[in-house]
Parts: structure tokens; C-alpha cells; sequence
């Protein structure tokens, strides 16, 4: 099924995607809510924020990686694999976003 | 200073809880849909309609969350919970981060449930249950969780 692979891929760039701009602090869109600027940069300070800018690298990941699958001609994973490496990959983000919760608390 | 939507916050705020609850059920269906359609039940309609349901209302819910983003951020966030409450700090970013696993998962599912036909393969039918079914886990994680922290200082109060 074309539409479970495409979306079972594009779970899983979407989870490297969210990870790893954030651990790795690539340069993303920031936003600084007292001073209303945009910015883009790797390095927040004060109260500015980078969560829509990783939020943007998750998605265009995921994007990237469906649009690829779904124009893709070679032959497709078995789906069992697929959605293996896709949930590990979300329970890689969660258990890494989890360590940090239980480190600042 | 001003924010941006700090006026509007409590109206935003409520909307994004109502959206919240309904992506809490939208997606716990789908995920019982698709649970049911590994043991060969015939739930093509269900995961058509709750796919739907589930995909616009987190996505709907999502961007008014991050409309109410800033004012969090300054006014609650840095002028409360930092100070009085860091741990709470430490749950609301954590939340974040599930509600955005769970857009994509939901979107997902819903994405792969309404092309799934009622002849699927199990291992199919296994794929999508596990997917939204992981999708909902996460979204009523980062529904609780939303709610402690609301309870705590609502956005768009003193």
C-alpha cells in the first residue's frame, strides 16, 4: 500500500528532522516575542524561541521524504521494517526529550 | 510591551483546548478503528471519517498553539514558571515535543487509514494500528500534560 509506506517514511525523516536541528543546533528560524524580530541563527538567548523554526526542518523533512516515496519506482520495503524503523525513531525522540525532563527536574 | 495575540490569548486559548479535546477523541476512534481492522473487521467508513477528523482537528489545534506561543513564553513561561515552578518549565517543552511527534503520526495515519482496503494484508493492518495508535498515546500524553500546566497559570492571566 503506496500510502502507508509513503507515510510510515515520512514519520520517520520527520523524526530525525525534529531531533536533530535541535541537539546539533543547526541554524533555524527564531523568533524573538519582546522584540517581534525573526531571525535566523543557531544561538538563542533570552526569551527568543526556536521551536517554529525546528518545527519547520521536521516537516520539511517529512515533506521531502513523502514526496519522494510517492514518486519513487524502486521496490518497496517490506512494510513490517518500515514501520519498525519509523516508531523507533519516535521512540528515540521521546526518550531523548524525556532524559532532558528528568535531568531538569 | 506588547506580545504577539496577548490580547486574544484566553479566547485562543479555548479554542485550542476544544480543538484539543476533539483530536483526543478523533484520534483515540481512528485508533480503535484500526485496532479493529487487524482482527478483520470492516472499518473502511470509520477510518475514512475519524482520519479526517483526527488530521484537521491537531493540525488546526497545532497552529493555534503556536499563535499562542509568545505569550506563553513571556508571560506565563519567564514571568512565572521559571522562577516559581522550573520543573513545570521542564513539562510544558517536553509536551511540545510529543505534540509535535504526534502531528506527524496522526497525519500519518489518518494519511495511510483512508486508502487501507478491507482486503489489507495483516502485516498492513498491524503497520497502520501501531501508528495511530502511537499517534493517540501521544496526543492524550500531551493533552494531560497541557491541562497541569493550564491549571497552574492560564496564558492570558495575571
Amino acid at each position: 500500500m503506496r500510502e502507508l509506506r509513503t507515510s510510515l517514511w515520512s514519520v520517520s525523516f520527520f523524526a530525525l528532522g525534529y531531533l536533530l536541528p535541535g541537539t546539533l543546533r543547526f541554524p533555524t528560524l527564531t523568533y524573538d516575542p519582546v522584540a517581534r524580530t525573526v531571525g535566523f541563527t543557531a544561538q538563542v538567548s533570552g526569551v527568543a524561541m526556536r521551536y517554529y523554526g525546528d518545527l519547520l526542518w521536521a516537516c520539511a523533512a517529512g515533506l521531502c521524504a513523502a514526496v519522494v516515496v510517492w514518486n519513487s519506482r524502486r521496490s518497496p520495503r517490506p512494510v513490517g521494517v518500515l514501520a519498525g524503523a519509523a516508531l523507533s525513531l519516535v521512540a528515540l525522540d521521546v526518550a531523548f526529550y524525556f532524559s532532558r525532563l528528568l535531568a531538569g527536574v | 510591551m506588547t506580545v504577539l495575540f496577548e490580547g486574544s490569548a484566553r479566547v485562543l486559548l479555548l479554542v485550542h483546548a476544544v480543538l484539543g479535546f476533539t483530536a483526543v477523541f478523533a484520534t483515540t476512534h481512528h485508533a480503535v478503528s484500526a485496532f479493529l481492522a487487524t482482527i478483520g473487521r470492516p472499518v473502511q467508513r470509520q477510518l475514512q471519517r475519524f482520519g479526517w477528523m483526527a488530521s484537521a482537528s491537531i493540525v488546526a489545534q497545532a497552529l493555534f498553539g503556536l499563535l499562542l506561543y509568545p505569550a506563553y513564553r513571556v508571560r506565563v513561561r519567564f514571568a512565572d514558571l521559571e522562577r516559581n515552578a522550573p520543573a513545570v518549565v521542564q513539562l510544558f517543552d517536553f509536551k511540545e515535543h510529543l505534540s509535535a511527534l504526534a502531528l506527524a503520526l496522526v497525519v500519518g495515519a489518518s494519511f495511510a487509514g483512508r486508502a487501507l482496503p478491507a482486503d489489507a494484508p495483516a502485516a498492513e493492518s498491524r503497520a497502520l494500528a501501531a501508528l495511530s495508535g502511537c499517534g493517540a498515546a501521544l496526543v492524550w500524553a500531551a493533552a494531560l500534560i497541557g491541562l497541569y500546566v493550564t491549571a497552574r497559570h492560564p496564558v492570558g492571566t495575571p
